[in-house]
């Protein structure tokens, strides 16, 4: 295990990310909300680059025709197949047995360090 | 399961000896009993329907192309049209294969697609009166299905609730063919008066293309019988996909649906593409909260007629078991049809499956 360092913290804003390349493997920063979280860029389902895919919301799960916005800006969707990730955990929605690989990250003097 | 449970060609061309000892109830669910004739209904309508149920063009048309409907040595011996003498069906069917419980079909729920929803509300009623007093009450072996226009939700919910409560009927039965897919609000009420009995919801193909319904197929019209009746399953899944995706079952969580006629080796298909789809698109139906497959594991039923038959037997069971067919399926026979299964196709199956199919999960489910 070692630390990388990755990026002045000022420079992933909540709401944004940044791809990294760390020891090889293409990692996601991703700031939610104040809340930096580091996942691989791998999809569990296809090996889609996950980190690439939308960020937003979803809708909870409701009655018939009724919409439950929720989530609103920590839910990754992988571009390739629409697959739903809870970014602070990596769980998939639906299945949360499911999880993208986390890393742990730290913000050590305003930087962003992540461990791998 | 292994193949020693499986018996040879020569054993399964019998009905199963297990039945024939009464070791269970063989339940049929899906027999097609019928009119002898349109003038049988008169009796059964008021003006103005009396006089126009045997005027020309008046009723529910076929595609145009030929369908051998019946066995031929269904016709009853003093003629008439196949499924309709009641001492005639019992003997060549309760009796000669071996029925215990017959859960009558009839052949009226496609009236739903008929121009005139006035018209197929009145005639399905009829017909269920007449299926009553000249079936059901006369004869304790057969139950009946409450046939509904679908088409009408108004009138299909009275008629549930109107027969509903009697005991020798047993499910409400509705056409395969709509003209918008069953799981949307419109027909809604029909699933709540079938909950208000106790009911399950039969869906047994029907008059595709004709009538107000659609063409038969999302591609047109088929040219022939043959290229019609091998596509049936469609209807099915576009019924099945539907009440999935709009929740049906989660808003009537006790609501039961039977596919009849359906077949079986769509199924794995379905089910699993309905749950690929789910796990990349179920923001679309945030309602539907469980993969759809053990929605359909919960909720529905299919009969096993028209059984499919690969040329490897071994086939059929692996798909019985991706289905959890064991659970799942009810034994119909689809008399007096040309495509009748009778109790011998299911002797590809292991005994263990064989009751249940035969008589555990129709007696649970009808509550015989």
């Amino acid at each position: 295990m070692a630390r990388h360092f990755i990026c002045p913290a000022s420079e992933i804003p909540p709401g944004a990310r940044k791809l990294v390349t760390v020891a090889g493997r293409s990692i996601g920063i991703f700031n939610v909300n104040g809340v930096f979280c580091a996942l691989r860029n791998a999809c569990i389902h296809n090996q889609g680059p996950v980190c690439l895919g939308h960020v937003g919301g979803t809708y909870l799960p409701s009655e018939p025709d009724e919409y439950r916005p929720g989530l609103e800006g920590q839910v990754l969707r992988c571009p390739w197949h629409g697959w739903e990730f809870d970014i602070k955990t990596g769980s998939n929605l639906i299945d949360p047995s499911l999880r993208l690989r986390t890393y742990s990250i730290t913000i050590t003097d305003g930087d962003v360090v992540v461990d791998l | 399961m292994t193949k020693e449970t499986i018996p040879t060609l020569t054993e399964s061309s019998k009905a199963p000896a297990d039945t024939q000892d009464k070791a269970y109830r063989v339940i049929d669910t899906d027999i097609h009993h019928s009119l002898p004739d349109w003038e049988a209904l008169q009796p059964y309508l008021d003006e103005p329907w009396r006089s126009k149920i045997v005027a020309p063009n008046s009723r529910v048309g076929g595609l145009g192309v030929e369908a051998g409907r019946s066995r031929l040595d269904s016709i009853p011996p003093g003629g008439g049209t196949p499924g309709s003498d009641p001492a005639f069906l019992i003997q060549q069917l309760i009796v000669e294969n071996h029925v215990d419980i017959g859960i009558l079909t009839g052949d009226i729920y496609g009236w739903n697609v008929h121009p005139n929803p006035e018209y197929a509300n009145a005639v399905v009623a009829a017909f269920n009166n007449y299926t009553i007093e000249r079936w059901l009450t006369p004869h304790e072996q057969l139950r009946g299905s409450i046939a509904v226009n679908s088409n009408d939700p108004e009138a299909a919910t009275a008629e549930i609730d109107r027969l509903g409560p009697r005991d020798d009927m047993v499910m409400v039965i509705i056409g395969g063919t709509s003209t918008s897919p069953y799981g949307q609000k419109f027909y809604h009420p029909i699933y709540e008066a079938a909950m208000r009995h106790d009911l399950p919801i039969g869906i047994h193909v029907s008059s595709a293309g004709t009538g107000i319904a659609h063409a038969a197929t999302a591609v047109g019209t088929p040219r022939t019988f043959f290229e019609y009746h091998s596509g049936l399953s469609r209807i099915y899944m576009t019924q099945l996909i539907s009440l999935v995706s709009e929740g049906v079952f989660e808003k009537y969580p006790d609501l039961k649906c039977v596919f009849i006629e359906s077949g079986v080796a769509w199924l794995p298909h379905v089910m699993w593409r309905l749950d690929k789809e789910w796990k990349g698109l179920r923001r679309e139906v945030p309602w539907v909260k469980r993969a759809p497959s053990e929605v359909i594991r919960e909720h529905c039923y299919f009969t096993t007629q028209p059984l499919e038959e690969p040329p490897n037997r071994d086939w059929l069971l692996q798909i019985f078991e991706m289905i959890d067919g064991e659970n799942c399926l009810l034994y119909a026979s689809d008399y007096p049809h040309w495509d009748f299964d009778a109790l011998h196709v299911l002797n590809v199956l292991p005994r263990h499956y064989r009751r249940k199919i035969f008589q555990d999960n129709a007696e649970k489910l009808f509550k015989l």
